[in-house]
């Protein structure tokens, strides 16, 4: 367990020390807290762009506070799950192609401490900057529009960011299994991209995919309660991330370090 | 008494055989060196006695190690390019893998000052390793290799890379390691395998075709060997000397000839003589004994 720990330590510093913990949160303020703001000044962006005719009565219904919430959410759908991405695929990738996995691996560090301490830190960071994020999309959601429940707000801020810990966990497997970060940051892309565009195309057949928990999430902020399949979505995202997890352990050790 | 023994040890690669059977026995408090051509499978071998590469075929025992025990407590390894997380300073990374290999914290950070000054850097301990120059690099990667206090140290290549003075300064460093531990280091430069070791190992092509003591080496290939030394040019003697009755076989590197000889009294007269008729412009004339250079060729068989 100290192992682990000195393991996970390292993550944090190092994430530290390379900013992480300044740009991942930073990136998930702008994400989430434009759209808010964008909204709410609509009108006037749209005035001072001008072009309009004289007289031209621009007719602009204002969405609920739930609505301008849920499109925050949205905003993370796409370029959250970059960052993610990026911030991830090199993970192990990185450290393998250097060689410096092997110059830790020839210690007596169990393989399996190795990678989840790397997926516990990637998640830390990932759950720090989403809150942080979603927190201010909030906040300026409510002072700009009006206050969404707490209640709400926690339970699609959890939801949702258990899908984003399946991205993640994607990501991390691939980084595991290939050498090249930049190759696993791409597979992992496409595959959020090929299950999320199927789940939601046959969204009556597979409503227990995890990727649906983002659909979810929006929908308890427009006031509906929490969906009938958010529970078991929800536990098949963590059985998703289970197995991942542990075939990346199995995959990582397999490889073998020196090339 | 015994430390590791090997048994059939095989490598391949897509199906072509990079280690072809290796067998030895390394005894406690040794110093071995493992000798060999680029591409021989030194390298190769160390990574799979360090566990990082599977064998395909063939046992690696630890006589020591006690059943279901990680053999990684045991070894320390230092890979011939020795890379470290670059934003770390050298005292962070020796605490951190210390720690790993299950030191405590104080513990690692003391045992991680000793080796600091054992290898000459303590006073870069602070700086990032990304600043540190190949040598501090080369150093640290054998601090890193001790911190656990192994049995067995391997050392990939450890002074290929540096400058005559940090490979004379590595060398000292593994003479004072030799009371401490047993050591295997792998080169491709005879000197340092000659001057350090007690026991040497050629690898060639995958297999060990010689072993032993720098002393049971000589005795093995004892052979009577003359070397002449010419001013310019040495390609026109040859024949004379390579068709000579008493000549055994010859090497002609540069301006000097090495012939090993059946006879050293009659080949030193006969040789003599021809010079001397021919006015040939010898500068030195030598009755040597076999280096380890002539142990390596002659088994290498170049």
């Amino acid at each position: 367990m100290s192992q682990w720990m000195t393991l996970l330590q390292k993550e944090i510093v190092e994430m530290w020390r390379n900013f992480k913990w300044i740009w991942v949160p930073i990136t998930f303020i702008l994400i989430g807290v434009q759209q808010p703001i964008i909204t709410y000044y609509m009108p006037q962006i749209l005035d001072l762009a001008g072009g309009l005719p004289e007289g031209a009565v621009i007719n602009i219904p204002t969405p609920t506070a739930g609505e301008v919430l849920s499109q925050g959410l949205g905003q993370y759908t796409t370029l959250g799950v970059l960052i993610i991405v990026l911030s991830t695929m090199g993970i192990i990738a990185a450290e393998r192609k250097s060689g410096v996995a092997a110059m830790i691996l020839v210690k007596p560090v169990s393989y399996r401490s190795f990678v989840t301490a790397k997926w516990a830190g990637g998640l830390v960071l990932m759950w720090f900057s989403f809150l942080i994020g979603y927190l201010a999309t909030w906040y300026y959601t409510g002072i700009l529009f009006e206050w969404i429940p707490v209640e709400n707000f926690f339970q699609s801020f959890f939801f949702y960011g258990l899908w984003l810990t399946v991205i993640l966990t994607i990501t991390l497997f691939f980084s595991a299994s290939l050498l090249a970060p930049g190759i696993a940051g791409f597979i992992s892309l496409a595959v959020v991209i090929v299950v999320s565009l199927i789940s939601s195309t046959l969204s009556n057949l597979l409503e227990w995919s995890p990727a649906l928990l983002a659909g979810y999430a929006s929908e308890i902020l427009l006031d509906k309660g929490i969906p009938d399949d958010t529970l078991p979505a929800s536990l098949i995202a963590a059985g998703c991330i289970v197995i991942l997890l542990s075939l990346s352990v199995i995959i990582f050790k397999k490889k073998e370090l020196a090339s | 008494m015994s430390l590791i023994q090997i048994k059939g040890l095989k490598k391949s690669f897509q199906g072509t055989e990079v280690i072809k059977g290796l067998d030895f026995t390394l005894e406690k408090g040794r110093c071995i060196a493992l000798l060999g051509p680029n591409g021989s499978g030194k390298t190769t071998t160390l990574r799979m006695l360090s566990g990082l590469m599977n064998p395909t075929n063939g046992k690696i025992i630890f006589t020591d190690a006690k059943k279901g025990e990680d053999i990684r407590e045991l070894i320390g390894y230092l890979p011939q390019f020795p890379v470290f997380y670059e934003w770390m300073s050298g005292l962070e990374f020796l605490t951190y893998v210390g720690r790993l290999a299950g030191l405590t914290g104080k513990e690692a950070k003391e045992r991680s000052l000793e080796l600091l000054q054992l290898v000459g850097i303590l006073e870069a301990k602070n700086r990032k390793v990304g600043k540190y120059s190949g040598g501090m690099k080369q150093r640290l990667g054998i601090a890193q290799a001790l911190i656990h206090r192994p049995q067995l140290i391997m050392l990939d290549e450890p002074v290929s890379a540096l400058d005559p003075i940090g490979r004379r300064e590595v060398l000292d460093l593994l003479e004072g390691l030799k009371k401490e531990t047993t050591i295997l280091f792998s080169t491709h430069i005879l000197n340092d395998a000659e001057e350090v070791c007690d026991e040497i190992l050629f690898l060639h092509n995958g297999e060990f075709v010689e072993s032993g003591t720098m002393t049971e080496l000589r005795e093995r290939h004892q052979q009577a060997k003359i070397d002449l030394y010419f001013r310019g040019k040495t390609d026109d003697y040859i024949p004379f000397f390579s068709s000579h009755v008493l000549t055994h076989s010859l090497r002609n590197e540069g301006n000097r000839i090495s012939i090993f000889v059946k006879d050293i009294a009659a080949a030193r007269q006969s040789f003599l003589m021809w010079i001397s008729e021919q006015n040939l412009p010898l500068e030195k004339f030598e009755i040597s004994s076999m280096t380890l250079e002539d142990v390596f060729m002659k088994v290498v068989g170049k």
